[in-house]
């Protein structure tokens, strides 16, 4: 019996695969089980072939899995289109479609994995049913139930509930269908406890994706203006955001472009409220130069920037964490801003918020650089604490401040308080150009010095009040893997694994990803001899930054690579066990 | 209008602008125009981008924002948006207005945000040093023109009418009583109010502006009616004599209205909670 598994479904556009999956995304939830789903389209704009990695389990899902347990293919011209996503596991289960034509020697599987293939006659089963070809997913889903040993009053429940709006008939006829391959199994698949899933069944989770949770984040923190541009993959925060905003009295505007967002954005900040964009790639380009406006006049803003493939249009569908640089260094002159990365979809949640609880008290861009994979994936994850979630104040200036109002005030920590349009004696000129206190122009070289050096003194006061780092694995390692964002997660599992192994080595995720947080590398650094760095990035973004930040171990290990697939857990631990164990040096 | 009420929009700094140039006119109507506003001083904000014209906001004592090239109607449209009871007037050059910023004009007027753009047209880049601007007549030379543009030049107002913008006026900077009048006109105007102003610059045009101003501009009567939009268009394509006075209105919803009605519509099926929208992710 298993307590973790991960299946695979590839099909045509006709196929319902994704519907397919989120069903049992869904119907595992509503079991208290945590699952993790990843979804794959071809090309095309529409219809063509998709296909859906799951991974269902008992404890935490930290990654999309390596090799498949279960594989289903609808038909195998659309599997052989994503067969390096989905390779299937060494006696893996296959269950395929009987009306799909290829002869056995055909299929696209490696012999050497010996698969216990099924046929199963789905189309025929749906047309009994429904007279025509679709609803297959749906008998599909009956089949797989059955054979995993799912409760099925969970699932129909689900169903129910998710058909409920279209009305009973369409109700019954799935309901028809999802029975129809469950009693099929029954009789006709004997030998079937090799796939029975034996879990206990526990409090419902969320099924949620990085961007919607990100939104929901974004709605947590009371952020009342939002303007964005679609483009993939972050146009579900921009969607979800439209429907959320007006109802919580906040204003939403599909701006021209990102330049446009972006400054609309600055503007309503300006005005007092907590204002936020959300792009990708090349939209954050496009913002570069208000990037700099926003940090030179000090104005709160948070810019969600979910990478894909670059550059330029990439591959706009995939995940890769090459805006690093862009993030970092992106704009002209010396601009402070901070780059905070959710590591997962739970965090993408937490992150949104607290990005903007940065922007407003230090009043600077916070740029959340989430990342495709977190994004559009769905997780079940528990669900989310409202008792936590944070509002945070900017701050105004005290009615003793307003008798000779510096809005750039000079101070200590360099946040200085932040009037607003309707605070009587508190006008000011915002500028993008150098300014003195008052905010008056300026083009003294002392006054820029300090300006500048005022700007940046924000992010020190932020480093020393916001360890925001995730450590993970042994104390004593003299080995180290140190990664981000959407990483975490094959890296945590690979740690974990390695451990098992009787392997030690040690990891560190930074959320907070710049201003650099000193500290806690430091104290994780110190006792490593040896630090594996891995990134989704060709040029290696991470570690030179890592490299001009920190002082990093003589030994450094890079596991580099483009973007497009996720790591697996499996390429990490390698990695580690033959750092560890003195394997041969690539 | 009392004097003290126009002296408190003063600020102490003075302008860099070099003697002569029409922005001074400018200024001073906006001086006039906020003097008869009766909107306290921290309920108005005036936006610019960059370029001679756009320091204007650093000589008023109202809240200003100072931006970036050619960004004003951007980050104009989100401080109206975000408290719609100010007063915003955006203000630019020819340049910023149409050349950099000018594919903000139509979203701005499709949206009819209720703010005020004032566009003040030097027919140059005059901080920049004299380059030829979108607004600079076919074959004159400046820095960047030689032998001459070859460029045609744009004209605010047909653009403005073709875009669909709620307000369309064309002053100059040498009428400051009469361009005051235009800009009171276009900020009690609901929605967006283009106001095309010609106000030369000395440096790098010489008396060029102040020359059309006296050859080439006459003032609409009461035979011209801003409601008729053919009228507009007709008045708008005259070469030889540029109309000056309020070319077009038309009360149309605003932004905020649209955004008010859609907002009630919204929560008229009821405002789930936060606890609520959490559950709608659980199964
Ligand atoms: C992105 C960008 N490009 C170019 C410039 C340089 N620049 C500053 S002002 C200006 C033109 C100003 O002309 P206009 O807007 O007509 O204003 P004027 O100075 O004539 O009043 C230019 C090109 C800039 N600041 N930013
Ligand atoms: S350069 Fe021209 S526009 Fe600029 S201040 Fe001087 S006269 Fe005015």
């Amino acid at each position: 019996m298993r307590t973790d598994l991960t299946l695979g479904i590839a099909g045509s556009g006709g196929d319902g695969v994704i519907v397919a999956g989120d069903f049992l995304v869904w119907a595992a939830a509503s079991e208290g089980l945590y699952s993790f789903m990843l979804k794959s389209f071809g090309s095309q704009i529409r219809g063509g072939e998709s296909s859906c990695k799951i991974r269902v389990g008992e404890d935490p899902i930290l990654s999309q899995g390596d090799k498949l347990d279960v594989l289903v293919a609808f038909n195998w011209k659309d599997y052989a289109k994503f067969r390096s996503e989905l390779e299937i596991k060494e006696g893996a289960v296959v269950l395929c479609d009987s009306a799909d034509p290829t002869p056995d020697e055909d299929i696209p599987l490696p012999r050497s994995a010996h698969p216990v293939l099924y046929k199963i006659p789905l189309q025929q089963i749906a047309a009994s049913r429904t007279g025509r070809g679709p609803g297959k997913n749906m008998v599909m889903l009956g089949v797989l139930s059955e054979m995993f040993g799912f409760h099925a009053d969970a699932i129909q429940a689900a169903l129910r509930k998710r058909f409920q709006k279209k009305g009973d008939a369409v109700v019954d006829l799935n309901l028809g269908l999802f029975e129809a391959g469950a009693a099929y199994v029954r009789e006709h698949v004997q030998r079937r406890d090799q796939l029975i899933f034996s879990y206990r069944r526990a409090e419902p989770k969320m099924v949620i994706s990085g961007n919607e949770a990100l939104a929901l984040g974004a709605i947590a923190a009371g952020v009342g203006f939002f303007a964005g541009y679609p483009i993939t993959p972050a146009s579900e925060i921009i969607e979800y955001l439209a429907r959320l905003m007006p109802l919580y009295d906040g204003v939403w505007v599909q701006a021209e472009d990102e330049i446009a967002a972006l400054g609309m954005a600055l503007g309503a900040s300006y005005s007092g409220k907590r204002a936020m964009t959300a792009t990708s790639g090349p939209g954050l380009s496009l913002m570069n130069e208000m990037i700099g406006l926003a940090s030179l006049a000090e104005i709160p803003v948070v810019i969600v920037d979910v990478q894909r493939v670059g550059p330029s249009t990439g591959m706009p569908t995939k995940s890769e964490q090459s805006d690093l640089q862009q993030a970092l260094y992106g704009t002209h002159g010396d601009a402070p801003r901070v780059v905070l990365a959710p590591a997962d979809v739970e965090d993408c949640f937490t992150v949104a918020m607290d990005a903007v609880c940065i922007a407003e008290e230090y009043q600077l861009p916070v740029i959340i650089l989430s990342d495709q994979f977190i994004g559009q994936r769905k997780e079940s994850v528990p669900k989310f604490d409202a008792n936590r979630i944070k509002v945070c104040e900017r701050p105004v200036p005290g009615p003793g401040e307003l008798s000779n109002f510096k809005r750039y005030l000079l101070n200590e920590s360099g946040i200085s308080p932040m009037s607003f349009p309707g605070i009587k004696h508190g006008e000011y000129t915002a500028a993008g150009i150098e300014h003195d206190e008052y905010g008056n122009p300026t083009s003294s070289p002392q006054m820029h010095e300090q300006m500048n050096a005022k700007r940046f003194r924000k992010l020190e006061t932020l480093r020393r009040r916001w360890p925001y780092v995730r450590r993970y694995g042994s104390s004593g390692a003299e080995v180290g893997v140190i990664g981000w964002g959407s990483s975490k997660g094959a890296i945590k599992e690979a740690i974990l694994r390695a451990e098992e192994h009787g392997i030690k080595v040690a990891g560190l995720v930074p959320q907070l990803i710049y201003p650099p947080a000193y500290e806690d590398f430091e104290a994780f650094l110190k006792p490593l001899k040896k630090v594996i760095v891995v990134e989704m990035s060709y040029s290696a973004q991470f570690l030179k930054y890592l490299k001009s930040s920190y002082r990093l171990p003589d030994d450094v290990v890079l596991l580099k690579r483009s973007g497009g697939i996720p790591f697996t857990v499996e390429e990490i631990y390698r990695k580690i066990e033959q750092e560890v164990t003195g394997g041969v040096r690539v | 209008m009392s004097d003290g009420s126009v002296k408190q929009f003063k600020k102490e700094v003075k302008p860099v602008w070099c003697p002569g140039c029409g922005n001074y006119g400018v200024l001073s109507a906006v001086f006039q125009a906020f003097g008869r506003l009766d909107v306290p001083r921290e309920d108005i904000v005036l936006v610019s981008g960059i370029g001679c014209s756009s320091r204007l906001p650093g000589y008023v004592n109202v809240y200003g924002f100072n931006s970036v090239h050619g960004r004003s109607l951007p980050i104009a449209t989100g401080v109206k948006l975000a408290k719609p009871e100010l007063t915003v007037v955006a203000v630019g050059g020819d340049g910023d207005a149409l050349s950099i910023g000018g594919g903000h004009i139509p979203h701005i007027a499709r949206r009819n945000v209720d703010i005020t753009f004032l566009i003040m047209d030097n027919s140059i880049y005059a901080l920049t040093k004299g380059q030829a601007s979108p607004t600079t007549p076919f074959d004159d030379i400046t820095t960047t023109s030689t032998y001459g543009t070859i460029d045609e030049p744009l004209d605010a107002v047909s653009l403005a009418l073709a875009y669909g913008v709620s307000f369309v006026a064309r002053g100059h900077s040498a009428d400051v009583k009469h361009l005051a009048s235009l800009i009171v006109e276009g900020i009690h105007h609901p929605g967006f109010a283009l106001i095309h102003i010609i106000s030369p610059c000395i440096t790098w045009r010489g008396m060029k502006g102040y020359d059309e101003i006296k050859e080439r501009t006459y003032y609409l009567d009461e035979r011209h009616d801003p409601a008729d939009k053919a009228q507009a268009v007709a008045v708008s394509l005259e070469k030889e004599r540029l109309p000056l006075g309020i070319i077009y209105r038309e009360r149309r919803p605003t932004y905020w209205e649209r955004i008010l009605g859609q907002r009630e519509d919204a929560k008229s099926r009821g405002v789930p909670s936060i606890e609520t929208l959490l559950n709608q992710f659980v199964p």
